[in-house]
């Protein structure tokens, strides 16, 4: 049982972890928790759907399509609710994130029905059924596997971009320091773009990946996923990636090992307590750093 | 009329007590049903809310994200209190009052020393944590089972060999509301002009001078946080003893953001804008439910519009539609200013 | 100045809110029943059925003529199962002194919230759907109810389904954490314990959960027979995806909250071989229930549920007692209790219904099962 509790948490983990990439990205730039972001992750799985149902399209183009267009709801959202309040207090841009929040969930309520939807039958490829690995009793399909694999690839990916491009460099000096990062000539406004561009893409993915895995898309399913992501980029150190990524993993392999061995009733629970233990005991998470109180921050 | 020396008064304390007139012979107007009164007193009940909920980013400028755990912490305790043990309201309110006031302190301590953003979550994570408590917790809540038959509220004179007199359908709550609204304006203002105020407000405009100025950041803040949260308990025990019914789905976190709009829309940090802002919300809330069907729309364009509302705010009036001018000022201060500083010399208008 | 643009705002929607309090009182020249049920929301399809059986039963009796001459009016009242709404649109129905009786609530929290509004008010209220047992005590004999209560359905999973129908002897129980599922699970462990039915586990889960595979993984450990699925058909069908995905193959039952459409599309290929309880099944009813299936097909495309029946027959109850009595909140509600006999019961599409002094009523229970992509009657 253990064995597949742990396949359960890593499953579970790398869709965190993928979601609050994205929170802790957008915060680094530009110190803002963005409420909306499980919000894109939802758009993903419906954006999928509605590509595979009315246009007909096969599941990996629907796929790639569909985190194309939450990038640029994720560039959209920044541009429209996010950019004109660059300067103003925090409290402000907080209660815009919750705003845009509410306002995209009701929208998909709207548009999609809030009625829970399946994934149409047959979009997926057969062999997702099939177990492909046996191990220790556990059994993995392939579906299992599609999902550590892109998980995997998109995490690394994200870190080469950071690490090796140019445009990782200038992301990470806007987090560093926004005004000597535009007087190195950064456009720092489109550095944000591509910030949430990329963030944008993460959060789809993971949430047609959960909508396809789970069979079950629903317009508030971002709300409930998005605070457990914020739990684990907090607990990895708000504005640290490869901390983000670990704290996803090891909040998903908590929550099964917590919902399996304890009490399943809590096991929300647990993101909440861990993000709060966190943030109250080790504000800087794993990896992060403590953030200084600057006089924007009301 | 001298005695009230209306003619001496400013000409806003004139509509105010105009309005509360108004208020107070409310039921016996024409075409007034028991259905315009329970919303009224939904009215009354969000502007104590809102009210305790205005101290903290209206007077300290921080984000609490939870106070529909204090709300449901007060609800609860007074429904079970009068479960179990029956007893009377006048006994309740206070215990509640103290009992969110703990509740304050015991969340504030160690969280308000966080940054704004830190702190919007940790006491987002509180009120979720709340709610699965009042959820799981059967023994103690009867969690989803819900809490029926809570008495109502009742003057109780038996001791002194008088009358009990319960208060039935809608009229006594009314009345009860609106004195608990009125006692609640006046402590918050007692509060606002006093030097607790003061040191909120120094705090809220510029926390290393108010530290230099000797005012003890934490003290004072927890101060702040266990006054909101007692007022939302105070709330709470009159939802519970009016609606005699509880169930934890009642204080979901769209509470919280609700009672958040009203302050943004009326004003933080202004006592009347945040009472105006419940006004409109509520009555907007049970406009929109009756209009939308008719014109065919779906019911989630009501909280659609909320969503929408406080962007907007935030984008174009962010410091409320009744602004006090320390707030329009910091919300003001850090916007780029985009037109050219005019080189005047001298003259002033 | 600001404040004046406020004042106005503030005094024009005011305003409105007065227009729209004083206009509730309308016409009177119909006979007006208030109907309460989510009809937005996430538990909308269950306020669709609700609406879709009432309207059925209202173009008869208006076709007919309306009752003894006057037309018969309903009034929607959206309480989205939530308490606090529910409490709202109750105070609307009971201030409205044209509204004579509500058919409602459906979520029996919502019940629950508004019943001491109605009984303050002396409004009766008849729910299709309620099933919570201690609405009765909450009534104070201003409430009832043509569908069994949970009480029952627990017990007969429990003597009937299990031992003899599905012949197992093993469960493990995943209930939801709201009252429904609760009661349904407390009254099925009674049952069990005495029909000598082992259960191996209960798991609790909140509504809104996707991602059941720790507690399945608990669970199935225990190598259970079979598994109820004691909650709403939302997450019964995740439960039922993600069960056979850990290899369990035997059979699934639940009760009521299952039997929805929507179980067998979400739960695909795993809903095969579930069973649920259900108060009413076209394939088993009475001629007179056949018809209105058939009726019910022709008028909406969609096969008949049970929620629809009974909401049928609560109108037709409240028609022949309204006929009777007229329309007056206390005599209604008097005519409403004086159907306490086989003798003196309405027969209806769902069978014999007659109340008990809780405003209960003992209606049999029907099992329907998935079978190859639909739901048919079990054998």
């Amino acid at each position: 049982m253990l064995l597949q509790q742990l396949v359960n948490g890593l499953t579970i983990g790398g869709i965190y972890a993928m979601i609050a990439v994205g929170y802790t990205m957008i915060y680094g730039v530009i110190q803002l928790i963005n409420f909306a972001h499980g919000e894109i992750y939802m758009l993903g799985a419906f954006f999928a759907i509605t590509f595979i149902s009315f246009l007909g399209l096969p599941f990996y183009i629907a796929f790639i399509i569909a985190m194309a267009c939450c990038s640029v709801c994720g560039v959209l959202l920044d541009i429209v609710a996010y950019r004109p309040l660059r300067q103003s207090p925090r409290l402000a841009a907080l209660i815009t994130a919750i705003g845009m929040s509410i306002f995209l969930q009701n929208l998909a309520m709207i548009i999609w029905g809030s009625r829970p939807k399946p994934f149409p039958h047959g979009a997926l490829p057969a062999y997702f059924e099939k177990t492909a690995v046996t191990f220790g009793g556990v059994n993995l399909s392939w579906f299992h596997l599609f999902i550590f694999t892109i998980t995997i690839v998109m995490m690394t990916g994200l870190n080469l971009i950071i690490k090796k491009t140019r445009w990782g460099k200038a992301m990470r000096a806007v987090a560093q320091n926004k005004t000597m990062a535009a007087l190195t000539g950064i456009n720092v406004n489109r550095v944000i773009s591509y910030t949430f561009a990329l963030a944008g893409a993460l959060g789809g993915a993971a949430g047609i990946m959960v909508g396809a895995f789970y069979n079950s898309i629903y317009p508030t399913m971002g709300y409930v996923a998005g605070v457990k992501a914020f739990a684990a980029a907090v607990l990895g150190g708000i504005g640290s990636v490869p901390g983000a990524m670990l704290g996803g993993v090891v909040l998903g392999v908590a929550e099964a090992l917590g919902a399996g061995y304890l009490s399943s009733l809590y096991r929300d629970g647990i993101s909440y307590a861990v993000m709060i233990i966190v943030i109250i005991l080790i504000p800087a998470g794993l990896f992060g750093k403590v953030l200084k109180e600057t006089k924007k921050s009301m | 009329m001298g005695k009230l020396g209306l003619k001496a008064r400013p000409r806003g304390d004139k509509i105010r007590i105009g309005l509360l007139a108004l208020a107070l012979i409310l039921p016996f107007l024409p075409f007034i049903t028991d259905y315009v009164l329970h919303i009224a007193i939904l009215v009354l009940l969000y502007m104590i809310l809102a009210l305790g909920l205005n101290i903290v980013p209206g007077f300290n400028g921080l984000l609490d994200l939870g106070y529909v755990g204090f709300y449901g912490i007060g609800a609860y305790t007074s429904g079970l209190l009068t479960y179990h043990f029956g007893l009377s309201f006048w006994v309740i309110i206070p215990l509640a009052f103290i009992n969110g006031a703990i509740w304050g302190i015991l969340l504030g301590a160690p969280t308000l020393r966080l940054t704004g953003d830190y702190f919007a979550i940790v006491t987002f994570g509180f009120s979720e944590l709340v709610v699965l408590f009042l959820t799981n917790e059967i023994w103690l809540t009867r969690g989803p089972l819900g809490l029926p038959g809570i008495d109502v509220v009742s003057i109780d004179l038996t001791l002194f060999g008088g009358p009990k007199w319960e208060f039935i359908g809608e009229l006594p709550y009314y009345y009860l509301a609106i004195v608990m609204v009125l006692v609640t304006v006046f402590v918050m203002h007692r509060i606002q002009d006093s030097r607790l105020g003061r040191a909120w407000f120094a705090i809220r405009d510029d926390e290393v001078a108010a530290v230099s100025c000797g005012i003890n950041l934490l003290a004072y803040k927890v101060i702040a946080f266990a006054i909101s949260a007692a007022f939302g308990a105070v709330g709470g025990s009159f939802f519970a003893r009016w609606v005699t019914f509880l169930s934890p789905d009642m204080f979901k976190f769209w509470e919280s953001f609700l009672i958040l709009c009203m302050i943004v829309l009326g004003g933080m940090g202004n006592i009347w804008g945040v009472m105006i802002g419940a006004l409109v919300l509520v009555s907007l809330s049970e406009v929109l439910r009756e209009i939308l069907p008719l014109l065919g729309l779906p019911v989630e364009v009501r909280f659609l519009a909320f969503g929408l509302i406080m962007v907007l705010m935030m984008r174009y009036r962010p410091a409320g539609m009744m602004p006090i001018a320390a707030v329009a000022a910091q919300m003001r201060a850090g916007r780029v200013k985009r037109k050219k500083v005019k080189a005047t010399v001298g003259i002033k208008k | 100045m600001r404040n004046k643009r406020t004042f106005l705002f503030v005094g024009l929607v005011l305003g409105l809110a007065l227009i729209f309090g004083m206009t509730t009182g309308a016409m009177a020249a119909n006979i007006r029943i208030g109907v309460a049920a989510p009809f937005t929301g996430n538990l909308a399809a269950y306020g669709d059925n609700i609406k879709a059986g009432t309207s059925l039963k209202l173009k008869e009796i208006n076709d007919a003529g309306g009752i003894n001459g006057q037309k018969v009016e309903l009034v929607w009242g959206d309480d989205l199962c939530q308490p606090k709404d529910a409490g709202t649109v109750g105070s609307k129905f009971a201030a409205d002194k044209s509204i004579v009786a509500v058919i409602g609530h459906l979520c029996s929290s919502a019940t629950l919230a508004a019943m001491p509004i109605y009984v303050r008010a002396g409004l009766p209220a008849i729910s299709p759907t309620s099933t919570n047992p201690t609405i009765g005590d909450v009534g104070k004999g201003w409430f009832f109810r043509n569908c069994y209560t949970d009480d029952f359905q627990g017990k007969y999973l429990a003597s009937y389904v299990v031992p003899k129908l599905l012949g197992k002897n093993k469960v493990a129980i995943f209930y939801e954490n709201n009252d429904y599922a609760i009661g349904l699970k407390d009254s099925f462990m009674a049952g069990a314990r005495s029909a000598g039915v082992n259960v191996t586990g209960a798991e609790a889960y909140m509504t809104g959960t996707t991602d059941f595979t720790p507690q399945l993984t608990k669970l199935l450990r225990d190598k259970p027979e079979a598994i109820f699925l004691c909650g709403y058909h939302p997450e019964g069908a995740l439960i039922a995806g993600q069960g056979r995905k850990l290899g369990f193959t035997g059979p699934l039952f639940g009760a009521d909250g299952i039997d929805n459409e929507d179980y067998i599309k979400i739960g695909g290929k795993a809903a095969e071989n579930t069973y649920c309880t259900v108060p009413f099944l076209a394939a088993s009813a009475s001629p007179a229930g056949k018809a209105f299936a058939k009726q019910y097909k022709k008028a909406y495309g969609r096969d008949v549920d049970w929620m629809s029946a009974n909401a049928y027959d609560c109108l037709g109850i409240l028609a022949q007692v309204i006929g009777k009595v007229g329309a007056d909140r206390k005599k209604i509600r008097d005519g409403l209790a004086a159907i306490n006999s086989e003798a003196t019961g309405y027969k209806g599409v769902t069978g014999l219904t007659f109340f008990d002094k809780k405003g209960d009523c003992s209606k049999p229970a029907f099992v329907k099962m998935v079978k190859d992509g639909k739901f048919v009657a079990a054998k």
